[in-house]
């Protein structure tokens, strides 16, 4: 922005969300809500086993039905693939609920007829609905290679744990776990297909419209350039809503029959076919000086990934993370193991891993503040890691980009604002008077608990982003990712605006069409506000140079120097000027593209924070109270605040699901999903809403956009600790195992007694 | 306008009776199949796609209207239900472009996020912005309590509703 400017920054103020009107109107368009004229339905017949070989379909009575036009099968479609381990079709299932086959009739309930028609012969297979069992070299394999993922687990490790824990003088070690974590966004997945005889126009809610149009055009045998996805807006997805089968079924359903066609799953389905949080067994252990110093920490984790991979490398990556770097340890170790299951897939679920790894780590953490009869918040204070990294030889070469989730040391941070996060919550929590807590007479037990963490900060993959000053004198950007609801639409716009020097209001949004985008990164891992907003300030300065320099000529002056943007026009600092619609009605219409690959060579850009909770528990009901909760961030400079508040406090409390209600029951002798419904799938409704604090800790990221770093994902990875550990202080009972149900802990309690 | 959308519906013979009801306002007689529910006359039909199929059980509030003025999960009611009734759905809050107190509420507070829930929650708290009673949180979480923000915007959604209340009442 030039000094002359009498700009108002967008940056730092809570600039309505740009997307909302439509959403309170009713008129914003989801997937579902789209209707082509002919537009036939499609209905997925699901298998009933775990796991069977599929020997024969007969179809016949189904295609002759009225209004049917179409049956896939496992033996009639192409084989092209969706993910490495899934064909269109498989003639093997490996979960109830597995696609089996999918019909295309001329409404839903034609459709749900024929479904009832087909006969299906299965050879009914041994299954295994758990991780141990699968483990079990008895087992039958889910997928050829075997059930245990690349036949070992990923190892990470800085140092070495034999030294670190001999040099410790306590060990202390627990097993922790946590549950199948359903996202269950309110849209079920749904897609609709139109092939007009040359080209694919395919609809569905979308995180990475580029990406879903590569992995149809895979699948399918055609070129991408034959193909346009369209992302209309998104009824969530947290991360979970790509990598399915659904789009590809009803595009070559569409290209069969040549007419549109609509595949919706409904709610069940959406809860099998959908992606879940992976539910994880942890066996964690840390080694420790007097003084409190960690020496060693050494962490083993078992993930069940369901019937197919997904995004489960990635995932068990990451939930190691906190393990290996959220405490200044010379000598980690983190092993993690994904294992096949006849169950549904696992995937991305905001934070994949974090919340895991992290619910055993600062469980563990209070565990090893209490042998050293330290407090637990000083234990961190004195542990956390620091500005200056862990300690440690840098390993990347010096001409390249530091990873986000670095195992190496001797790499400082770009920002790193977890100490003041540690002391902000405390005093907002009032954490002097955790010691003196009394409890009247009766069942209820007050406690106070805290936990930390850490996450990646945000650089991504390659961003490009287009600019563009239009013929009404207004800007567009356009851009290939996607606001799946978090609002990176409208931060994005505050940072363009604030790098022209204009009003954000002037700034329009062009997404969502392949066709019309340059190629952008998925919106996940936290990284668009980072990552695309790196790429829209650079296509807005080089914007700004182009627009300065076509209005040189127009307003008659030799050189640039003294020339800035105002909402009006380009003005000079004497005094000329010229308005935008005078420079593209002379010049025509201005754009620039910019790509930028986001990140830094010298340091580790990550986010941080700490979450802190009082809680009131009733020992005869089990119930928990949340009395007060306190969330602290570093997500370096915030850049419109209400909407981050909104991220945070709707992070928590979306795991406060994780924490006390949400588990996905699989019958382990059927392999049925026993509550695949809102109803038995307790979800947090408004009455469980706590009053969150929102905290920002006061941080500039020097490398980040506008001083900002992740935020999307961060709120969710410290809730189920800091609760776990508050609910120790509050009874002096510790339950390692997610979700803390009533009659959990009531049963903990009784085996304390 | 949209009869493509039922040009090449299979015959229900007997299922299928002429139904007269009024949605936002406006009177409609349709010859509609009796197993259909008020969701997918409102969207199949009228092409009135605000209210949204979260779960067609009744359990998540997304499809959220009103029947008479009453809240409803318009999922829930079938075809037969609707004959002779006022039905007003979330397309019918704003007049002329403008919008409805409870609409710029939830605008100012950012009482959404991927909005997919949001109509229905506009719908729920319509009857609060009618009553005359003052409301506590409590009260007004209850009101809300059947529907589901998967967000978890509903400290927000809280503040929203609070907020329309509050300019009713200053007015």
């Amino acid at each position: 922005m030039s000094e002359q400017s009498t700009h108002t920054p967008a940056v730092g103020t809570s600039y309505i969300r740009t997307d909302l009107e439509g959403k309170v109107l009713g008129t914003a368009e989801y997937t579902a809500d789209i209707a082509l004229p002919n537009m036939l339905h499609a209905r997925v017949l699901r298998s009933p086993h775990p796991h069977a070989n599929i020997l024969g379909i007969e179809i016949g009575s189904a295609t002759k039905l009225d209004g049917v036009f179409d049956v896939l099968t496992p033996f009639n479609v192409p084989e092209g693939k969706v993910a490495p381990d899934v064909p269109i079709l498989d003639s093997r299932v490996r979960f109830v609920g597995d696609e089996v086959a999918v019909v295309a009739a001329v409404d839903i309930d034609q459709a749900k007829a024929a479904i009832d028609l087909i006969e299906v012969c299965y050879e009914v297979l041994p299954f295994s609905t758990n991780v141990h069992d699968s483990l079990n070299s008895a087992s039958f394999p889910i997928h050829s290679e075997g059930n245990l993922v690349n036949g070992g687990p990923l190892i990470e490790s800085r140092g070495s744990i034999k030294e670190g824990f001999d040099q410790a003088d306590y060990v202390v070690e627990d097993s922790f776990t946590t549950p199948d974590h359903h996202p269950a966004s309110l849209e079920p997945r749904a897609a609709l297909a139109s092939w007009d005889g040359t080209r694919l126009t395919v609809w569905k809610p979308s995180r990475g419209i580029h990406a879903d149009k590569n992995i149809l055009a895979s699948a399918l045998g055609l070129s991408p350039n034959n193909i346009a996805v369209v992302g209309p807006a998104m009824g969530a997805g947290y991360g979970s809503k790509d990598e399915t089968r659904t789009s590809v079924m009803a595009a070559l359903l569409s290209i069969r029959t040549g007419r549109p066609v609509k595949l919706e799953l409904d709610r069940e389905e959406e809860f099998l076919a959908g992606r879940r949080r992976h539910s994880t067994y942890t066996e964690i252990k840390m080694g420790l000086k007097k003084d409190g110093t960690i020496t060693a920490v050494h962490a083993k984790t078992i993930m069940d990934t369901g019937a197919y991979l997904s995004s489960g490398p990635g995932v068990v990556r990451r939930a190691g993370q906190g393990i290996l770097y959220l405490y200044k340890c010379a000598n980690v170790k983190y092993e993690g193991q994904l294992v096949y299951t006849n169950t549904p897939t696992a995937g991305s679920y905001r934070a994949l891993g974090a919340p895991q790894g992290h619910f055993a780590l600062e469980s563990l953490s209070d565990k090893a503040s209490e042998i050293l009869n330290m407090d637990p918040l000083e234990f961190r204070f004195k542990n956390h890691v620091g500005p200056e990294g862990q300690p440690g030889e840098r390993t990347t070469p010096r001409n390249q980009i530091i990873d986000t989730q670095p195992v190496e040391g001797g790499v400082p941070f770009s920002s790193n604002e977890l100490r003041q996060c540690l002391k902000l919550g405390a005093e907002a929590i009032g954490w002097d008077r955790r010691d003196y807590i009394e409890n009247a007479a009766g069942p209820i037990r007050r406690g106070i608990g805290m936990s930390m963490f850490i996450y990646r900060g945000g650089p991504g993959g390659q961003s490009n982003a287009e600019i563009s000053l239009d013929q009404d004198g207004l800007f567009t950007l356009n851009v290939g990712f996607m606001d799946v609801g978090e609002g990176s639409s409208t931060v994005v716009i505050q940072m363009a605006a604030d790098t022209l020097g204009i009003p954000p209001a002037m700034v329009r949004i062009n997404g969502g069409h392949t066709d019309k985008t340059p190629e952008s990164p998925m919106t996940a891992g936290s990284t668009l506000t980072f990552s695309a907003g790196h790429a829209a300030m650079q296509a807005a300065k080089d914007l700004k140079d182009a627009i300065i320099n076509a209005s040189l000529k127009l307003i008659g002056l030799g050189d640039s120097e003294g020339l800035y943007l105002t909402p009006n026009g380009v003005k000079s600092k004497c005094g000329e000027s010229i308005s935008f619609l005078d420079i593209v009605h002379n010049a025509g219409p201005i754009k620039t593209l910019a790509s930028v690959t986001p990140g830094s060579k010298d340091y580790i850009v990550n986010s941080f924070g700490a979450h802190f909770a009082e809680i009131e528990v009733d020992t005869e009901t089990g119930h928990i109270e949340i009395i007060k909760y306190i969330a602290v961030h570093d997500s370096g400079r915030i850049i419109n605040p209400r909407l981050a508040e909104g991220q945070v406090r709707g992070g928590v409390s979306q795991m406060m699901g994780f924490t006390f209600l949400e588990d996905m029951e699989i019958d382990p002798h059927s392999g049925v999903a026993l509550n695949a419904s809102f109803l038995e799938h307790k979800s947090p409704t408004i009455m469980e809403y706590p009053e969150i604090e929102v905290i920002f800790a006061d941080s500039i990221d020097p490398i980040g956009p506008f001083g900002a770093k992740s935020l999307g994902e961060p709120p969710c990875i410290a809730p189920a600790p800091t609760i776990a550990n508050a609910l120790y202080h509050a009874t002096g009972v510790r339950i390692n195992d997610l979700p803390l149900t009533p009659d959990s802990v009531l049963l903990a309690m009784k085996n304390l007694l | 306008m949209d009869s493509h959308l039922t040009s090449d519906r299979v015959d229900m013979d007997d299922n299928e009776t002429t139904t007269k009801f009024i949605v936002n306002g406006r009177e409609y007689s349709l010859k509609i199949d009796n197993r259909y529910t008020l969701l997918d006359i409102l969207r199949d039909h009228l092409r009135l796609t605000g209210a949204k199929k979260g779960c067609d059980l009744g359990e998540c509030g997304a499809c959220t209207v009103l029947l008479d003025g009453k809240v409803v999960n318009s999922c829930q009611i079938l075809a037969a239900r609707i004959k002779d009734k006022d039905i007003r759905t979330v397309e019918g809050l704003s007049q002329n472009e403008t919008l409805h107190p409870l609409q710029l509420a939830f605008i100012e507070n950012d009482g959404g996020q991927c909005g997919y829930c949001t109509p229905g929650f506009i719908m729920a708290a319509y009857p609060l912005f009618e009553s005359e009673e003052e409301l506590s949180t409590e009260e007004i979480k209850l009101s809300l309590a059947g529907n589901l923000c998967r967000c978890n915007a509903y400290g927000s959604i809280i503040d929203s509703v609070a907020y329309a209340l509050e300019i009713k009442t200053n007015e």
